[in-house]
């Protein structure tokens, strides 16, 4: 049930997309996430749709995760197209009412949708393929420069991590303290909206209790190995960028690039 | 009669993805009613999973449960009303408390199963009593108390509930000696007192070999052996090839057996190897071999 959740999930591999640095693989996504943005016809959407399917076959990760992993964005997947065909104006197809429907309207939902899915999957590729502590390492690689503004960048990345770390044991926690208490007659599952509220008491006060009980001795624990946040810290990983990086930053530069060029050269949707 | 019976019972976790884990194969077990059973296997043999098929907690993927000749997913929506049936206490039960004092707490159980409320206050003090919690505890926050007092409040809040059968997950774990003891005397009173089946999942052979009827030993989600206790301990090779020990006093009655002492095979309990070995002590008759 709860730990079905698959979302920011890593699922560990070694495949090519794995071994990549972090740091590159966080600025490449977010590169990509832009330039899904850049093109305003159908080739170059189609240009990234197929980096994006490359990318999945490389990482190995199974296509019906991909598809799990998608579907809590639905939803909004569906708002944003039906706002989409009945506010863009064009050719009419269909009338009712005061809702009309218009070819352009039809084709700028179906490109929105596809851009929408392109990020979320890019995103999800990234979780996928790299490990939580990889992923604020290379965040706080990335943010270091902030430091000279005094920004505390080992403190949020270390914050991240330690959050990062417990959610699987906060869901397993959540899933124990449910069994138990359904074990002991409570009713979950049934009821209106304020029954269900107040079922959740006898399993929101014992998680609190633990996760104050878990800090604390997190705390302690970190304390007696003298922690003492980032100054002087060294690492035991250090990143190394390899030919395959600087491949992918290539692939990536020329993707962006093809991009710029089927919008100068192809006829626009949007 | 039989009164617990998984036929063929599978469960798999995370179907379906690279993470998925068969942690049972096909487990067929009967449970007389009344009986006390002691359930052991290392980490990751099953045993949590085993008794969690028993009251509804989880669901075979294959194959089904019936308790009292019933089928218990018969109805789904019923589910709820074999967990009044079947009680279930789990590994650190005091991490679940949660009311504002040690009374409410444990009449969570017994409100949920719709009795009136002078039932319910009955049924409070009687299971107060049964594990030793005395009166004025019972309007405390059930975070003041020690550690044991905790795990007693806990276990009171599911025999509150007076399963018929009573499940426990590692009762004992990290309590003291004292405090085990008590918890021991707590789950046999019960036994006796309500003619309850007990499932008793544990890591120490020494609570198992004391309490337990009958032993089911399970290892990498399959059935190792079932049978009565006595008969268990003796296969300590058996045992310790799944990477389970045997209390320590068969261990020392198995060296002194290997000195050429003659002592039976079967002893695991203090009390037993006691008696033996005082017989021999007596009659002065310790017979080479």
């Amino acid at each position: 049930m709860l730990s079905d959740i698959t979302i920011g999930q890593f699922f560990p591999g070694n495949s090519v997309l794995h071994r990549l640095d972090p740091r590159v693989k966080l600025i490449l996504v977010f590169t990509y996430i832009v330039a899904v943005f850049i093109p305003d016809n159908w080739l170059g959407l189609a240009l990234s749709v197929a980096l994006l399917l490359v990318l999945i076959g490389l990482s190995r990760i199974p296509p019906k995760v991909m598809i799990k992993g998608l579907k809590p964005v639905l939803p909004l997947l569906a708002f944003t197209s039906l706002i989409n065909i009945f506010y863009v104006k064009g050719t009419i197809l269909a009338e009712f009412w005061i809702f009309k429907i218009s070819l352009e309207g039809i084709y700028t939902a179906l490109f929105i949708a596809v851009r929408i899915l392109c990020l979320i999957a890019a995103g999800s590729l990234l979780t996928y393929t790299t490990s939580p502590t990889a992923l604020t390492d290379a965040l706080e690689r990335i943010m270091s420069p902030l430091k000279v503004l005094h920004v505390p960048v080992h403190e949020i990345a270390m914050m991240m991590t330690i959050a990062l770390r417990f959610i699987p044991t906060l869901i397993e926690e959540t899933d124990k303290i449910m069994s138990a208490q359904k074990a002991r007659g409570a009713d979950m599952e049934s009821g209106n909206l304020l029954h269900r509220v107040k079922a959740l008491i006898p399993v929101l006060v014992p998680l609190f209790v633990s996760s104050f009980r878990r800090a604390y001795d997190l705390a302690t624990a970190m304390e007696c190995r003298c922690y003492h946040g980032g100054e002087g810290r060294t690492r035991l990983k250090q990143f190394h960028m390899v030919l395959a990086d600087y491949i992918a930053v290539a692939v990536m530069l020329l993707l962006v690039v093809l991009m710029i060029m089927t919008n100068l050269f192809s006829s626009a949707v949007l | 009669m039989a009164f617990i019976e998984t036929k063929n019972c599978t469960v798999r976790y995370s179907p379906g993805t690279p993470f998925e884990k068969e942690a049972l194969s096909a487990v067929s077990v009967t449970v007389e009613e009344g009986e006390f059973v002691g359930v052991i296997g290392h980490t990751g043999s099953g045993k949590s999973s085993f008794v969690q098929l028993l009251n509804g907690l989880l669901k075979p993927d294959d194959g089904v449960v019936l308790i009292d000749g019933k089928n218990i997913w018969e109805n789904p929506k019923d589910i709820r009303f074999v967990r009044f049936q079947v009680g279930m206490v789990f590994q650190y039960p005091e991490h679940q408390l949660f009311e504002e004092t040690v009374y409410k707490d444990i009449a969570f159980g017994p409100t949920n199963m719709g009795l009136s409320a002078e039932e319910v206050n009955e049924r409070v003090l009687h299971a107060a009593q049964l594990v030793g919690l005395p009166q004025e505890l019972l309007e405390k926050t059930p975070f003041e108390l020690s550690g044991g007092e905790k795990r007693r409040a806990a276990i009171a809040g599911v025999l509150a509930m007076e399963p018929r059968v009573l499940i426990l997950d590692e009762p004992t774990a990290g309590l003291d000696p004292q405090g085990r003891e008590m918890i021991l005397e707590v789950i046999g009173a019960y036994h006796r007192k309500k003619k309850a089946t007990v499932l008793l999942v544990s890591h120490s052979m020494e609570d198992v070999a004391r309490v337990a009827d009958r032993v089911l030993v399970l290892n990498h989600g399959e059935v190792a052996m079932f049978e009565p206790t006595n008969m268990i301990f003796s296969r300590v090779q058996e045992l310790e090839s799944i990477g389970l020990t045997v209390p320590a006093i068969t261990k020392i009655c198995k060296g002194l057996r290997e000195k050429g002492i003659a002592l039976p095979d079967n002893i695991y309990t203090v009390e037993q190897a006691h008696a033996v070995l005082l017989s021999l002590l007596k009659g002065g008759d310790v017979r080479a071999v």
